[in-house]
């Protein structure tokens, strides 16, 4: 089987642009077969086929063989697994765009559950970042500022994903 | 029993058709294509929507696990989630009352 690697970074709140993504691959032949951190893609070439990817986010782990029989049932393949990103596919007749989620409303909790992980990591690594700065010595003065930028991006993450949010209340 | 009617209603389209076929128990996607079939194609319920809508309306006690069939799990509506459906179906009855003047149209 032939495969092919590339690397592609996306952002949380730009799963959108992944979905399509590997929608484009597909329609070329090649069909996603996994990733890993922090981007690398694997596809396998195939037939050029009329798939859609969908990603969503599982929180609650301890359902999650009736969570995949739901998708499965509907007619979503489950085809890779990211941290708690799923990654779903069908195959579409011409013309037509199935969704997993058909109301915005459950858009927006997707987001809000990724919000909450991040939210309840902030204070145990602000706790983390504070001890580092308060330690003496060439090697935490380097390390608190790594932390620090680490602590900007986490912010940056949160920000955004309070956007994407607040961009699909406004869609109601 | 006494419910703040207020917290739920109106219901979404797609949550009314959800409760609706939830009066017998079911699983996912027996509700997905029961809405489908209701609705005359209507009402279209994603699986992510739908695991979601099952996820709130349990926790806040408005439908129960009522059974497993292998490995999915079967829903049903709970005594608050009877008056709430028919809380739903009563005002949606004086709306349709009310839109009647449109008939002629």
């Amino acid at each position: 089987m032939t495969t092919t690697k590339e690397f592609h970074w996306f952002w949380a709140w730009d799963d959108e642009k992944e979905e399509a993504y590997l929608r484009e691959m597909a329609l070329d032949g090649w069909h996603f077969k996994s990733v890993t951190f922090p981007g690398n893609y694997t596809f396998e070439k195939g037939e050029l086929r009329n798939d859609f990817y969908r990603l969503d986010i599982l929180s609650n782990y301890k359902d999650k063989d009736n969570y995949l029989q739901l998708f499965e049932d509907a007619g979503w393949s489950h085809v890779g697994e990211y941290g708690s990103w799923q990654y779903f596919r069908k195959t579409a007749p011409q013309g037509e765009t199935p969704e997993i989620f058909t109301d915005n409303e459950s858009k927006q909790k997707k987001y809000s559950r990724i919000l909450g992980f991040l939210i309840i990591f902030f204070p145990i690594y602000s706790i983390m970042l504070n001890d580092l700065h308060k330690a003496e010595g060439r090697f935490y003065e380097i390390a608190t500022f790594v932390f620090f930028l680490f602590m900007l991006l986490y912010a940056y993450a949160m920000l955004m994903l309070i956007r994407r949010i607040s961009q699909l209340k406004k869609k109601l | 029993m006494s419910i703040d009617f207020k917290k739920y209603l109106p219901l979404t389209e797609a949550t009314a058709y959800i409760l609706l076929a939830l009066s017998e128990p079911l699983h996912g996607y027996g509700v997905m294509q029961k809405v489908e079939a209701m609705s005359n194609g209507e009402v279209k319920i994603g699986p992510g929507t739908l695991y979601g809508a099952f996820s709130t309306l349990e926790s806040d006690g408005i439908i129960e696990k009522a059974g497993e069939e292998g490995r999915r799990k079967i829903y049903t509506l709970t005594d608050k989630g009877k008056l709430l459906l028919k809380e739903h179906v009563r005002r949606a009855e004086i709306f349709v009352k009310n839109g009647e003047i449109t008939r002629g149209w």
